[in-house]
């Protein structure tokens, strides 16, 4: 390779054939200022601050321009100056000064050159139409008001990390830098490896600092963290400045690590040692009965477990699903986590209740990490293969068997999917399957919450909130839905952060011919949701959809209803529900006015049931008939009583002797919990609201029949 | 109400007959007049006892409207009862006590009921944004924020003066009205909305609306104070009525 020779600001230079002027002036000791070019980043040559002049028509952005023979080049001539000058008062024009990275560490690119320059402000005028800020990842904060378009985050994503997630978007005044397909940053495929960060010359794009959150342990030194599996190949950058987000803990054995029910907002991963991970709360339901016969008989509620009091539409469950890698057997709710378990992810990416309490069984060590790191933890491809991994060898058998649907597949064919299953992640919002679409996979939930719904000309009709251990896509894949063709028959979106298994038609279909039985069964269940969703959506069309189905009413099986002209607002239905329930009322003298009626808060089995969604342990469900049951299994939370848009669940207190958490092998008096509605008071002729009305104001009615004599007139 | 005026009919005819004959009018103290005053002691004793059934509704002791029918009817039954248990004559001063409180006990409660059965009508139709009374307050608090929320974070393009003067309009006519809606008079919107250029206008139908609200629930207050306030009248008075009674009974019978 030849060598060149020119002239820069009056200095012989000699560089290497092939060098651009812009490093040919740096060897030289020549500094030309630039905000778009860095030294491990191809030159894009777009933000024309280091032109020179090089002897040609226009001035030359020296980063993308290669030295000449013979060149004489001009750095810091007034021509220069005077475009540089200009060039920043443009960019200064449209930045939001100080920038959030100027306020953070006071090193922005752009407003350095600018103070350098002697710049306060600029001639020109700002843009009127904003471009907004992207606040939906956890680690970065995107301001598109500080972009100045110098792609050096669009190469660093590229060039440097090969993750080729960030791109430019739009053209001319509209352009920006966008993520996939113009995804918000949160849902994108970005792993958060902070490249681009570190990359931005301004404030477009800064980490985001969890200083205020103290977790309470001993902070994680960042070097034995990336020493770790699960740590290597995440940002250093990212874990430095968040140092207090994940911090390492010491348990002694029987310390209680997290308790049920409890909110949260980290996960654990278990670095040495044994943990315990065990329901405390008694396997049991509310019952409701008379304490003494006859004609002063009075009401009381205990609890009472499956075999006591068998209720309708009851399975056998075998399993509690919870927030960890195992379930529970039902039986014993029990099971042991070991080093390298990772737990907590719902409650840490949802912030829904903690699902289990965990004991340390033996001296534990563990990572405590909040929401953003463990964001970045599942982002990062090496982190999630290995997770994936770890699902396929321990879970994936145990999740399968769980439903009750796949329990006789056998351990050879589980085997056979265990390296053709995929798990797949869903950030909130995001569309698993479309209605209409063609049917390519069968998916079974993980994590998380999914909402199944169709569309109708009258809107969005919901189907059901599937949690934990709930399936779909097999009407479409058996070609069940209507016309057939394997199409999707309704839309699957998340809820919040969903962790679903991929199982592709072609395994699905391999899995439905070796065992009949399971395709018997699952053709039977899909039936049977077909039917309930003609039979849903022609209720929802035999009454004046416009009132009946924004009071969400459709779906009732029982509504209590007071005639407000007679009611004299005098609550003795309130008090005589709180009377018969120990004093926990389960219903509240307030809800949707239809007519001069007005349905009180009493449950009513809505048509989007949302007290469903959330659950930590999967406890509330719907009966065939579409009541909503509270299993035994439920742990007293309360998200579901939250959950609830009218309040028709309530939490009924009880005393319980249980082992003493704070005390292993002694036991203790405590008050647990468990959510509760309407009974409808089952032991009496007539519900106790009824009973007490004096002025022949509440009834309890068929909504379909009641609504449509009202409406009738 | 068949039953009662049957009743009525009965007694009013055994008084006519016990009445007339009688030398110096009827008196208390005979056998009849003993039997009337017993029968309507009874009757208040039973009205009472609603009270106590409403305590324990869960007891099945019959349906709360049955009592509530009854009350009603045996109530208005115990005035006339009481009456020729008099003879309608007031002789001392304990009686004179009673009869009015007995009066006043069933006029308050014929009173109650007509209440009762207009006022529930009347809160539907005239207080389409009913709530919980006891929770009127924090709602009231609520729609304050939320019209202080609504004028302070309004972004309207508009003069600064235009700006400044809805400012002002919010602060003197609609503020104090949120405020106190019991004093404060009601702001007229058709004539602020003349007042104001057309780009706050979206804002001032929000704030109508909250307004709305207010003097609905402003209006609920008042008539649930209506529809219940009569209680302070006919409940203490009822015990009263009850206690006397008793000692007038007592003192009747002994000495």
């Amino acid at each position: 390779m030849s060598d060149l020779h020119l002239t820069i600001d009056g200095q012989a230079v000699t560089v290497p054939s092939g060098t651009t002027v812009f490093d040919a002036a740096r060897l030289q000791g020549i500094a030309i200022p630039t905000l778009c070019h860095q030294q491990n980043e191809t030159p894009a040559g777009v933000c024309r601050l280091c032109v020179v002049e090089a002897g040609g028509r226009v001035l030359s952005a020296s980063c993308v321009r290669p030295a000449e023979e013979g060149m004489t080049v001009a750095t810091n001539s007034d021509k220069v100056r005077n475009v540089r000058r200009t060039l920043l008062e443009l960019l200064m024009a449209d930045h939001p000064s100080p920038c959030a990275r100027q306020n953070q560490s006071g090193d922005c690119e752009l407003e350095t050159l600018a103070r350098q320059e002697g710049l306060s402000g600029s001639r020109f005028a700002k843009r009127l139409s904003p471009r907004g800020q992207d606040d939906s990842s956890l680690a970065i904060a995107v301001d598109h008001e500080a972009c100045i378009l110098c792609d050096r985050c669009v190469r660093g994503c590229g060039e440097i990390r090969n993750n080729f997630v960030l791109g430019r978007r739009g053209k001319g005044f509209n352009a920006g830098i966008a993520f996939d397909l113009n995804k918000p940053m949160g849902n994108s495929a970005c792993v958060s490896c902070g490249e681009c960060v570190v990359s931005c010359p301004t404030g477009a794009l800064t980490n985001k600092f969890v200083v205020q959150t103290e977790l309470g342990g001993e902070p994680a030194e960042v070097e034995d963290l990336l020493k770790l599996p699960y740590f290597q190949k995440v940002s250093g950058t990212f874990l430095e400045l968040n140092r207090n987000a994940v911090v390492k803990r010491h348990f002694r054995a029987g310390e209680i690590i997290c308790r049920e029910g409890e909110y949260g907002s980290t996960a654990f991963y278990l670095l040495e040692g044994t943990a315990q991970v065990y329901l405390s709360t008694p396997i049991a339901h509310v019952h409701t009965e008379g304490g003494a016969h006859g004609f002063f008989q009075r009401l009381g509620s205990r609890l009472l477990g499956r075999k006591q009091d068998r209720r309708e539409g009851e399975v056998n469950r075998r399993t509690i699903p919870i927030d960890a890698p195992v379930d529970l057997p039902y039986d014993n709710p029990v099971a042991e986590l070991g080093p390298g378990d990772l737990f907590g992810e719902m409650t840490c990416m949802s912030l829904y209740p903690r699902s289990a309490t965990v004991r340390a069984a033996t001296a534990c060590t563990m990572y405590e990490m909040l929401r953003n790191v463990l964001d970045i933890m599942q982002r990062n491809k090496n982190i999630k293969g290995r997770l994936d991994e770890n699902y396929r060898r321990r879970a994936l058998e145990d999740h399968l068997k769980n439903v009750p649907l796949f329990a006789s597949l056998t351990p050879e064919f589980i085997d056979s999917l265990r390296d053709r299953v995929e798990l797949v992640r869903f950030g909130k919002g995001d569309v698993i399957c479309r209605q209409g679409d063609l049917a390519d996979s069968f998916y079974l939930i993980r994590i998380g919450f999914v909402k199944v719904s169709e569309d109708h000309p009258q809107g969005e009709l919901v189907l059901n909130y599937l949690g934990r251990g709930g399936y779909f896509g097999e009407i479409g894949l058996l070609g069940m839905g209507a016309g057939g063709g394997g199409r999707r028959t309704a839309t699957c979106s998340a809820l919040d952060h969903v962790e679903v298994v991929r199982i592709g038609a072609e395994d699905f279909q391999r899995m439905v011919d070796s065992f009949p039985e399971i395709r018997g069964s699952l053709e039977q269940v899909a039936a049977k949701h077909l039917e309930q969703n003609r039979q849903r959506l022609k209720q929802s069309t035999d009454v004046p959809l416009d009132r009946f189905l924004a009071q969400g009413l459709m779906e009732a099986q029982s509504l209590l209803v007071l005639d407000l002209e007679k009611c004299t607002r005098c609550d003795a239905c309130v008090r005589a529900c709180a009377d018969a329930h120990d004093g926990v009322t389960r219903l509240i003298r307030e809800g949707l006015r239809f007519d001069n009626y007005l349905v009180a808060t009493s449950c009513r089995q809505c048509r989007d049931p949302l007290c469903m969604v959330g659950c930590p342990v999967g406890s509330i469900r719907r009966r065939q008939s579409l009541e909503v049951i509270i299993e035994d299994w439920c742990i007293g939370c309360g998200l579901c009583a939250k959950n609830c848009p009218y309040g028709n669940i309530t939490l009924h207190p009880f005393e319980v002797t249980i082992d003493n958490l704070d005390a292993p092998g002694k036991r203790a008096v405590v008050t647990k919990q468990k959510a509760t509605s309407c009974d409808l008071c089952t032991e009496h002729a007539e519900p106790s609201c009824v009973y007490a009305c004096p002025h022949d104001a509440a009834h309890r009615v068929d909504p379909n029949q009641f609504f449509r004599d009202v409406i009738s007139g | 109400m068949v039953g009662t005026s049957l009743v009525f009919l009965a007694a009013a005819i055994v008084y006519a007959v016990y009445a007339l004959p009688t030398p110096g009018g009827p008196r208390g103290g005979t056998v009849i007049g003993l039997a009337f005053g017993i029968a309507g002691y009874a009757l208040m004793l039973f009205e009472g006892l609603l009270g106590a059934r409403k305590k324990v509704p869960v007891w099945r002791l019959g349906r709360a409207q049955t009592w509530m029918r009854g009350h009603l009817w045996l109530g208005l039954l115990t005035l006339p009862l009481i009456l020729f248990h008099a003879g309608f004559a007031f002789r001392g001063a304990l009686t004179t006590v009673l009869m009015a409180l007995l009066a006043i006990v069933v006029v308050s409660g014929i009173v109650g009921a007509v209440l009762q059965h207009y006022l529930p009508r009347a809160i539907t139709t005239r207080v389409p944004m009913e709530t919980i009374y006891e929770e009127i307050p924090h709602v009231r608090a609520q729609l304050r924020e939320e019209a202080e929320q609504l004028v302070g974070t309004l972004a309207v393009e508009a003069e600064h003066d235009d700006k400044v003067r809805f400012h002002e309009t919010y602060a003197q006519s609609i503020r104090p009205f949120l405020e106190s809606p019991e004093t404060a008079p009601s702001p007229l919107f058709p004539s602020l909305r003349r007042a104001i250029p057309v780009a706050f206008h979206q804002a001032l139908e929000d704030l109508e609306n909250i307004c709305e609200e207010e003097r609905q629930l402003n209006r609920q207050r008042r008539l649930y104070h209506w529809l219940h306030a009569w209680l302070l009248v006919h409940v203490p008075l009822s015990i009263a009525l009850l206690v006397l009674g008793g000692i007038h009974a007592v003192m009747a019978l002994r000495y």
